[in-house]
This record gives structure tokens, C-alpha cells and sequence, in this order.
């Protein structure tokens, strides 16, 4: 990744200075040894605190709506999750393509740094190097390895599209396609819940629901919750109030999930910045699933060209109510 | 605020014997925004309208409610009688407590709670009504028949003789339908071209008709008053400016391999043919599949006899651009597939004819000249068993459940042709009920009972078996319980009718229904037998379901007096309910469009002042004329930026509230 | 279990008294209610009907909703599957109440409380007997707690 940084860099400098862009969006290291943020880059100087490494988590695609933009063009980095987003924005009109240079980079996985932290890797960390399917952390008590996997986002290990699957310039090689965890098994946490009684699963999600503060954090990180003004934000509909009330806790997750059906890449960005740790994934999954189980699997962001699952039929389509056909199963 | 009066309906005792009407009034009086309530015996009465309309003068109301029965059935009414005292009539609502209350429910108590309920959910949702004015179109004042049967020539003469242009499109070269392949026609046994054929030349003649014959229909867009329509003129290579229709080309054609549409089979005919003597326009067609000069390049006989020059084999498809007021829908009919009736030895004995064949060996321009004679040995036949209901009312898989309704007819009218032409052949007609619900119907198949001789058994045929020269016909007479064996020298099968196989595609293209038969579903089955639900599209004839030549006739004559109605109106009123998007919130996304069943929605560009600067958006458009008010879309938009109107959002969720208190 | 007990199980549930909403689209369900009145069907007064244009138009929002304003079961009726009046509406229906109806499930609201069906113009009987399969149910279940605001008062 050191390598492929410097390169970056490069590619992001002449691109500014060839006026090829006006804005590259990437990351920039912050003070803090997990941080890795989004930063706006468009000065040839100030590309040198740019970064690309294990930490560079956050989906810089998200930052292309249209209206952010203005008419200004922008040169983008896109991880292979990133780059799903930026085509489900595509598909919602939510960018103009022609102003819009996109960099690929086809990623190893990111580092959670909660397993970090649990595996003691993060004292006096100063560098994480990468050596095959193994991670080496310097830090104060050494060079410690582990394999990569056991430091990886959950999601990382699911995922089957590191490559990005959209770009107009692709750096570095191509990584391996293959999960660390074989990627129908991001459904056996849905299964898991489905085996419950009704009123488990209400307790289940219960608890779940109740500990939102509705920050909207997930709705703002989301690249499938890009509309211009959010149905929870509509004064006049008011469909969702203010009050901390467990049924608008719960209506909103409804909704939440319900509103990116067909849309949601599973990038799992949602659970990910949720302050309270609520499973949105599970959520996700099981409209996924569903989705895959009753109409043909389908990978929202794949092609923006495709008619997403609710705005298309088949008229010898199943349904989850009539009795006796093969349905989604809800019980 | 507004000011909402409440009118309830006893509907004599329908309403009142379970609903209790001073409870009802009295908690009314209780509702947010209502001013005045009043309840009346017969509210739809001219004593009842008044009482609203007075009302809205008298206590200025801005909202109407009127608790009584279904909107479906009187909320024109009511709406006329708002908008008589000023009121826009989209500002009254109708509570349902006659068919949703007083009529399913027993116990009063409840059904006076409900009724207040119901009414409490119209109040709501009337506070949150909006004016409402229907838009007004343009029309284009010529109409298109698709289909030149008897159905669409019909329609297509009445249309025109009422003073408006009418474009008849027919898929094959002549115009004239099944009715012009039929010999006789019942009750009456005249001459099916006797009485066709002039029909088909007065189209042909008429001024206002333009007659577009092997031509199909290849895209229908726009809505009523304004369909915008491609029609593809397949290449005849004929030049039909040049074709007098003498008909040396037919007579000179070496290719005379392919079998005859028009004679079901039964015939061969020229690669260059026009299907029948009499047909319209009388020029001819060049079969390309078996054109000696399309498939090798050599021959171009026709082109050295034709006297005018008016072969073209260089001719391509057309197409032609044109808008319509309104469109007529008589596509007609085909027979099943006797394929998986390997029973009766349809596909595999040349004796075993279906009665549209019968109809060309009796004809005397048919394939035998009249004379009726087997197809195999072209021998006279003695013995001649007609089977009806072959694949009619048939509930299994290669059957149709519905009854063909034709069937009963005409095979006694084969029967009758039969003993007429050989008094001393015998006929045989099995069936499972005899329906001869017409006028002269039964007549007329007494006629061939009594007078003729036929006949008849009731009981189904279980199996034919070809025996020498014979067809051995074992069946069973189900009033005696006896088991039959006929030595038949001929077998007539009355195949069920169908819906054409295309017809799906056609009412998708069109975007009108079929039902599970294919057959087209015209608006209501009793009240509206004609109209389509897409405003501006009709039917006739057997494109909706099985039926015979008078009916068909009828059908044709009451869709043209509703096209007519159409066309001469120069501007028509829409359903002002339809979707509209606000364009600050609309993100462009445009998953409406990909979802609207009319193609309403399209993007448009718009500039917006964000933030003090100019930013140049795509949002989604409503073309209120296309709208159709489904309000699919609405749902489809997450941030609720188009809504429906008459049942936004807002109103919706605040009948769920009122409902639920 | 004593007589007693049993006698208060009987009462407790006389006394619920279920609230059904329905969304019904014009042209075939509620024409299908409208047909059962015209019929005198017998179904119970605890259902109540929203007329929509197509039940292509009710929205997650509304059975959300309802739920929350202390309904105890929702039910959206349209047109059979290629009957629609708007040709395919219902289609649309089909795929988004068969997630919905999925996910209210996921997260624990019981199935029966949520009911989609397809019910003709001409199918007045089918109509009571799905309100009444649907009430039968619900009333079984109880009341419904899930998904209710605890503010509202019916």
C-alpha cells in the first residue's frame, strides 16, 4: 500500500496540476493511528498529507452528490465497496458522471481497530505493513504479526467485489475475489434471527431500536440515502417525531431499511458509524436476502444501467402471501 | 380553517336500521372543522342535493362531507351538487356507511360506532382537500380500428359515416376477416360474401376510410383524444398506385407450393396472391418466404406479365406516423391447436376437419367448388359426425373453460348444408348442451332436428379410429347410456375459439387488460361492455370474448357511437387526481419513471436558486394528460416529493389517524 | 385450570375489541366491499376501510402507521395480479408488501397482523372472508403492543 500511497500522490498532483481536476477527494492522515479521513485536496502542496492505508475506511463517494459539487470536476479514489456506492448514486442520478474523474483501487480489506484494540496491536502503533495474507503492526513492543483477516472488518471478509467494478484509471494489481468467509454466510446472522419465535425477534430488535438517539448518522453515511430532502425530515408529512418513543425508534428503522430495498450495496457502513451499535446489516440483509430468495439474486451498484428490484416486475413473480407458493419465509 | 358540513343519509331504512342516526349527528357535531350537520332521508334525492347545496350557500362551508353510500355509486352526484352551489366538487368527500356498514354489519352498536369512524376519517381527510381542476386536452379528431373483420368494418363505416376520418389497419392483404372464409351464416342461412362483401367495398369507397391492409400496428403511445401511433406497411412489392387487380401475376406464378391461409389449408396458392376473389384492396401480395425470385434471385415471371409495371421487389416496410381521438380494438379470434386432441385424429387423418375447413369445402368458391367431397379420396360422404365442444368448456390444461358460444350454431347450420346438398347422407352431432340463446336461435336448430333429420346425441366422442376408409367414431349416448360406434366417412370438430395468440402483446402495446383467456376486459361487464379502462380504447367482436356475427355487428356499431362520442368533442376533461412533484424536493432520481404504468413521468431540467446560486437540476416531470392517478409513483419516491392528488400522502395518513381515535 | 380462570380468559377477550385497517383499491376491493354489502355479507364492524386509487399506491408509511395508532392488524387488498386497472400496479404491490410483510415479520410483529391479498370486484364473498380469516386471528393474537405509540389514545 506504501507503494500504491506514492503513486497516488502522484496521480493526484499532476491531475491538479494539469487543471485535469479541481478537486481530488481522498484521504488524509490524521493525529490518531486508526485515522484515516476524507479530505479535499486542491493544492499540488497540499497532496503530500494525503494517505491510502488499512485505515482508509470512510466511502469518499458518498461526497459527490451533485449539489456538494457544484459544477466543480473532482478526481475521486474508490475502493471496490466505494465504487459499488458510487454506481447505485449513478443509478439515482446523484452524480454527474462527466465531472467526475474516478481512480480505482482495488483493496486488500480494511483494519477495524476495535479488534486492534482487543488484540493489544495499537500500543505506540506508529505503522501497519502488509506482507501477503499477514499484517505486521510496529509499535512499542515490537513488529508484531497476525493474518490479516483477524484484524479485518467483518464486512471486508464478506466481501466479493474488492475490485472496483467502476473507474476511468485503475492503480496497482488486481487483488484475489475470494471471501475469507464464504459470502452466503452473511445471511446465517439473518437465519440465526429468523429461527426465533415472533416474540423473540421482537425483543431481539426491541432492544436493538430503543437504544437509537435517531443521530442519522446512518442515514448520512448511507450511499443509497441520498435524496435531496429525507422523508424524516418533512415537517409537513411529519411521519416521524422528535420524541424519544419506542415506536418512532421503530418506525424509522422500518423505514430506513425499507427505503434502500434493492438499493443498498451491503457496504455495512450504517452499522459501522451507529454510535449505539445497532446491527443495521441485519436489517439490510434480510430485505437482500429476500430480494435474492424471491426475485434473482441482484447486487445493488453492480450496474446503474439495471432496473433496481421495486421499480420492475415479473409478472409470474412470487409473493410472500399467498398461500402455498413458494414465498419469502417470515415466520 | 375550515368550515366542513356533514350530511348524513338514512338511505330510507338501509342505512338507518343499523346505524344509529342521531348518534351519528351527534358525535359529528364534535369533529374538528365541522360547522353544520344535517341528516335527510334520501340524501341523493333532489330534496337531499339541496339541502347540501343550500348548506354550503347558507353556512359558507368550504369542505363537504356526505356519510351515505358508495362513493362509487353517488360521488358524482354529490359532486355536481358542490360545485352547483360554487363549491370545486374535488372539496367533498363520502363517508361509505351503507355497503362498507349498515348492509354487512348487524349489531348497531358497532355499525353506529364505525359509521362514526368512517365519517370522522372523511372529515380528516375533506380538511385536507385541495381544488382541483381537470386540465382540458385537444382532440384529434380521426379515429383507428385496429382489425379488418366484420367488427372493424363495421366500426370503421359507422365512425366515417358519422363524418370522421377512420384508418382501418388489417394485419393480412385483404380485409374482410373470418366472416368472409364463412359459406352461410345462421339463423338465417344467407350467403356469408353476399352480405359481406359490400360492406367490405363501402369501406373500401369511403371517402373518410383509408383502408391500410397488410399493415400492423407497431407502437401506440399519448392517451385519449391524443394516441400517437406507428403503423408498419409490411412490404407487398406491389406498387398499389399501379395494380389494376387483373390478376395475370397470380395465374402466371410458377411457385404454387403454398398452402392457402384463406382456405384454411385445404388449397395451394402463388408465392404473388391476394388471398380471396373479392377481396380488398384486390392487390396482390408477394409471399417473400416463397417467391422463387426472393429466394434465388431467379424467375421475375410476375414482373414480365404485369401489364402496368407494378411489381416492385425492391419495396421495404413503412412506416407511418399518425395521432388519433380515439382507437377501436377488433382483432377477432383464431381456433385452438387441435395438436393435443390426439383423439379425434385431427393432425393425422385428412377426413378429420375442424368447421372453419368445413365452412370453405362447402363454399362455391372454395376449394372443391362447392363440392362437398372428403378431403382424402375426394369421395362423397354417406356418414358425416359433427363433435362439439372440442376443447370448449373443457377445464383441463389443453382446453378452454369458456364456451365458444358459435359452436351450437353453426354446426347445426353444417348439419342442415349437409342433408341439403345430400339428402341421403346421414348426420350425426354429438354435444354436450345444446345453446341456442339468440333471437331464431332455437328456431333454427329445431329446424335441423325436425326438418333435417339430424342426429343429435348428447354425450362426448372418446376416440376416433381410422378403419380403411372409415373413421370409427366410439362415443357414448349419455340419456341412454348406450355405446355408439359410427362408421363416419367424415368428422367435423368443433374447436373451441381463442383469443389470438398475440393478443397480450397488443393490450400491453395498448396498455389495456386481458383477462386470463387473453381476451380483452372491456370497463365494466355489464355497464360498460365496449369501453376499455384506458379511456379512449374500445373493443368489439370477438377480440372480447366469444361471440357470433350479430353481436359482433352490435358491439361494433356501440364502439363506434362511443369513439364518435370522443371525437366530437373538440377539448376533453382529464381526471384532475393525477400525480405532481415538488421540484425542491424531487432529487431526480427518476425511479418514478421506471415504474409508471403510462410513461407520465419524464426528466426535465430546472434551475433553482440554492444558497443564493443558480444550480441547474434534473427532476421528474408529470404530464398531468398521461396521468393516469394510480399514484404507483408515490410510493416509489422515498422522499414523498411527488404525491398524489385527492389521496396525498397527508390525506391518507390523516384518514389512518382519524380511523384509528 | 379452574372454570373460574377460564371464564376471565373468555371475558378478557369479549372485551378486545380489534381494530383492522384496510386499504382497498378502488376498482376491484373496494368494489369487492362494496359488492359484499350489496350481498349483506356478514363480516365485522372492527374493519375499516381506506379507499386508494390502486394498491400500488399505499405506502409503508400507512401500515406503519396504522400500527402505530393502535391498529391491530392492517390489510391492503387490489386487484388480482394482471387484473390490475392500471395494468400493473398491483405488480409493484406485489414485490414491495412482500418485503415489507417479510420484514414486519423479521422484526417480530406477528404475520397475521399483516395481510395482503388480491380480491376482484366480483368476489364479495372473498372479500368477508378474508376480513373475517383476518379478524379471527388478530383476535386470537390479542392486542397489539409492537409498534405503538404508547401516546395515542383510541
Amino acid at each position: 500500500m506504501e507503494k500504491i500511497k506514492e503513486e497516488i500522490r502522484q496521480i493526484a498532483r499532476e491531475a491538479l496540476t494539469g487543471k485535469k481536476v479541481d478537486i481530488i477527494l481522498a484521504w488524509e492522515k490524521g493525529p490518531l493511528w486508526y485515522d484515516s479521513y476524507p479530505a479535499f485536496f486542491t493544492k499540488e502542496e497540499e497532496v503530500d498529507s494525503l494517505t491510502w492505508d488499512s485505515f482508509c475506511i470512510n466511502n469518499l463517494s458518498k461526497y459527490l452528490l451533485e449539489e456538494t459539487m457544484a459544477d466543480k470536476k473532482v478526481g475521486v479514489f474508490v475502493k471496490g465497496c466505494d465504487a459499488l456506492a458510487f454506481n447505485q448514486m449513478m443509478q439515482d442520478n446523484r452524480i454527474r458522471r462527466d465531472n467526475v474523474v474516478v481512480y480505482g483501487l482495488p483493496c486488500p480489506g480494511m483494519i477495524d481497530p476495535d479488534k486492534v484494540r482487543a488484540k493489544r496491536l495499537n500500543r505506540g502503533l506508529t505503522e501497519v505493513k502488509q506482507s501477503g495474507d499477514e499484517l505486521i503492526f510496529v509499535t512499542k513492543d515490537g513488529e508484531i504479526t497476525v493474518p490479516a483477516h483477524e484484524v479485518y472488518y467483518d464486512k471486508c471478509l464478506y466481501c466479493h467485489y474488492p475490485n472496483p467494478v467502476v473507474y476511468d484509471q485503475l492503480i496497482g494489481e488486481k487483488v484475489a475475489a475470494e471471501t475469507a468467509l464464504d459470502r452466503s454466510e452473511r445471511f446465517s446472522q439473518v437465519e440465526a434471527l429468523e429461527a426465533l419465535s415472533a416474540e423473540e425477534r421482537f425483543a431481539y430488535w426491541d432492544s436493538q431500536f430503543s437504544k437509537c438517539m435517531r443521530c442519522f448518522a446512518c442515514r448520512n453515511v448511507c450511499p443509497a440515502c441520498s435524496c435531496e430532502r429525507c422523508t424524516f425530515d418533512d415537517d409537513d408529512l411529519d411521519i416521524l417525531g422528535k420524541a424519544r418513543e419506542d415506536s418512532e425508534d421503530q418506525f424509522f428503522h422500518l423505514i430506513r431499511a425499507y427505503h434502500v430495498v434493492g438499493r443498498c450495496i451491503d457496504c455495512g457502513e450504517c452499522s459501522r458509524v451507529c454510535p449505539q451499535d445497532i446491527p443495521l446489516e441485519k436489517l439490510n440483509r434480510k430485505l437482500i436476502k429476500d430480494i435474492n430468495a424471491l426475485y434473482g439474486e441482484y447486487q445493488a451498484g453492480l450496474d446503474p444501467s439495471t432496473k433496481a428490484p421495486l421499480v420492475t416486475y415479473q409478472l409470474e413473480d412470487a409473493d410472500s402471501f399467498t398461500a402455498g407458493e413458494k414465498g419469502g419465509k417470515g415466520t | 380553517m375550515q368550515r366542513v358540513g356533514v350530511f348524513i343519509c338514512w338511505c330510507g331504512t338501509n342505512i338507518s336500521s343499523t346505524v344509529n342516526i342521531d348518534e351519528v349527528v351527534a358525535a359529528v357535531k364534535n369533529m374538528p372543522g365541522v360547522v353544520y350537520s344535517k341528516d335527510y332521508q334520501y340524501m341523493c334525492s333532489e330534496v337531499g342535493q339541496n339541502l347540501v347545496k343550500d348548506a354550503i350557500k347558507e353556512h359558507n362551508l368550504t369542505r363537504v362531507v356526505v356519510a351515505a353510500c358508495s362513493p362509487r355509486m353517488h360521488e358524482s352526484t354529490f359532486r355536481k351538487a358542490a360545485k352547483a352551489a360554487g363549491l370545486n366538487p374535488y372539496l367533498l368527500e363520502i363517508a361509505n356507511i351503507r355497503e362498507h356498514c349498515s348492509w354487512v354489519h348487524k349489531d348497531k352498536k358497532a355499525a353506529t360506532q364505525k359509521a362514526i369512524s368512517l365519517t370522522k376519517a372523511a372529515v380528516a381527510k375533506a380538511i385536507l382537500n385541495q381544488p382541483l381542476i381537470p386540465g382540458e386536452v385537444g382532440v384529434e379528431q380521426r379515429a383507428l380500428v385496429i382489425g379488418g373483420g366484420i367488427a372493424g368494418i363495421q366500426t370503421a363505416l359507422d365512425i366515417a359515416d358519422a363524418g370522421y376520418e377512420v384508418d382501418l389497419v388489417e394485419k393480412t392483404p385483404s380485409i374482410g376477416g373470418k366472416m368472409a372464409q364463412l359459406d352461410k351464416t345462421f339463423p338465417t342461412l344467407d350467403c356469408s360474401a353476399c352480405i359481406l362483401t359490400p360492406k367490405m367495398v363501402d369501406a373500401s369507397m369511403h371517402d373518410k376510410i383509408n383502408i391500410y391492409s397488410y399493415s400492423e400496428v407497431e407502437e401506440v403511445n399519448g392517451f385519449v383524444g391524443n394516441f400517437e401511433v406507428v403503423i408498419k406497411q409490411k412490404a407487398r412489392s406491389i406498387d398499389m398506385e399501379k395494380c389494376t387487380g387483373c390478376g395475370i401475376c397470380l395465374a402466371k406464378c410458377p411457385a404454387k407450393t403454398a398452402l392457402s391461409e384463406f382456405e384454411e389449408g385445404l388449397s395451394k396458392r402463388a408465392a404473388i396472391y391476394t388471398p380471396f376473389p373479392q377481396a380488398v384492396p384486390n392487390v396482390p401480395v408477394i409471399d417473400r418466404e416463397t417467391c422463387t425470385k426472393f429466394r434465388t434471385g431467379k424467375c421475375g415471371v410476375c414482373a414480365k406479365v404485369c401489364p402496368t409495371g407494378a411489381i416492385d421487389y425492391e419495396q421495404k416496410d413503412e412506416r407511418l406516423n399518425q395521432k388519433y381521438g380515439a382507437i377501436i380494438v377488433t382483432t377477432g379470434y383464431d381456433l385452438i391447436n387441435l395438436d393435443s386432441f390426439g383423439e379425434y385424429q385431427y393432425a393425422d387423418h385428412p377426413d378429420v376437419i375442424t368447421g372453419l375447413e368445413f365452412e370453405r369445402l362447402v363454399n362455391a368458391a372454395g376449394p372443391t367448388a362447392g363440392k362437398l367431397v372428403r378431403p382424402s379420396d375426394k369421395k362423397k360422404p354417406k356418414k358425416v359426425v359433427f363433435i362439439q365442444c372440442v376443447g370448449s368448456r373443457d377445464k383441463s390444461e389443453r382446453g378452454k373453460s369458456y364456451c365458444s358460444k358459435i359452436c351450437c350454431m353453426y354446426t347445426a347450420k353444417h348439419a342442415m348444408l349437409l342433408r341439403d346438398k345430400y339428402p341421403d347422407c346421414e348426420a350425426y352431432v354429438f354435444y354436450i348442451d345444446v345453446r341456442t340463446a339468440g333471437k331464431g336461435f332455437e328456431e333454427f336448430q329445431r329446424r335441423a332436428v325436425e326438418n333435417y333429420g339430424v342426429n343429435y346425441i348428447k354425450g362426448m366422442v372418446g376416440k376416433i379410429f381410422p378403419t380403411g376408409d372409415k373413421l370409427k367414431v366410439n362415443g357414448v349416448d349419455a340419456l341412454s347410456g348406450e355405446v355408439l360406434e359410427i362408421d363416419a366417412d367424415m368428422v367435423v370438430l368443433a374447436s373451441a375459439t381463442q383469443a389470438k395468440p398475440g393478443a397480450s402483446d397488443v393490450g400491453r402495446m395498448l396498455s389495456i387488460s386481458t383477462d386470463r383467456d387473453n381476451f380483452f376486459t372491456e370497463a365494466h361487464p355489464k355497464l360498460r361492455p365496449v369501453e376499455t379502462h384506458c379511456a379512449g380504447i374500445y373493443l368489439a367482436g370477438a377480440c372480447q370474448g366469444p361471440k357470433d356475427i350479430p353481436e359482433t355487428v352490435a358491439q361494433a356499431s356501440a364502439a363506434a357511437a362511443k369513439a364518435i362520442g370522443i371525437l366530437s368533442k373538440s377539448k376533453l376533461v382529464n381526471n384532475p387526481c393525477v400525480s405532481q412533484v415538488d421540484e425542491s424536493v424531487c432529487s431526480g432520481c427518476l425511479a418514478c419513471t421506471k415504474m409508471c404504468p403510462y410513461e407520465a413521468i419524464t426528466e426535465k431540467m430546472v434551475e433553482q436558486k440554492v444558497h443564493g446560486k443558480i444550480r441547474r437540476r434534473r427532476v421528474a416531470e408529470v404530464n398531468a394528460a398521461l396521468c393516469q392517478g394510480c399514484g404507483g409513483c408515490t410510493v416509489t419516491c422515498r422522499p414523498g416529493a411527488i404525491d398524489l392528488k385527492g389521496f396525498s400522502n397527508k390525506q391518507i395518513l390523516a384518514e389512518v389517524d382519524a380511523i384509528c381515535q | 385450570m379452574s372454570v373460574i380462570a377460564n371464564n376471565a380468559a373468555v371475558k378478557n377477550a369479549q372485551a378486545f375489541e380489534p381494530l383492522i385497517v384496510a386499504f382497498c383499491c378502488n376498482w376491484c376491493s373496494y368494489a369487492g366491499a362494496d359488492l359484499a354489502g350489496t350481498s349483506r355479507l356478514n363480516y365485522p364492524a372492527n374493519i375499516k376501510i381506506i379507499r386508494v386509487p390502486c394498491s400500488c399506491r399505499v405506502n409503508a408509511n400507512f401500515v406503519l402507521r396504522a400500527f402505530q395508532r393502535g391498529a391491530d392488524g392492517v390489510i391492503i387488498a387490489g386487484c388480482h395480479p394482471g387484473d390490475c386497472h392500471y395494468m400493473t400496479g398491483n405488480y409493484y404491490t406485489r414485490r414491495r408488501f412482500s418485503l415489507l410483510k417479510n420484514l414486519l415479520a423479521y422484526v417480530g410483529i406477528e404475520e397475521a397482523r399483516f395481510k395482503v391479498d388480491w380480491i376482484s370486484a366480483s368476489e364479495g364473498n372473498k372479500f368477508a372472508d378474508v376480513m373475517n380469516g383476518v379478524l379471527e386471528k388478530v383476535h386470537k393474537l390479542g392486542p397489539n403492543r409492537k409498534l405503538r405509540d404508547s401516546r395515542w389514545r383510541r
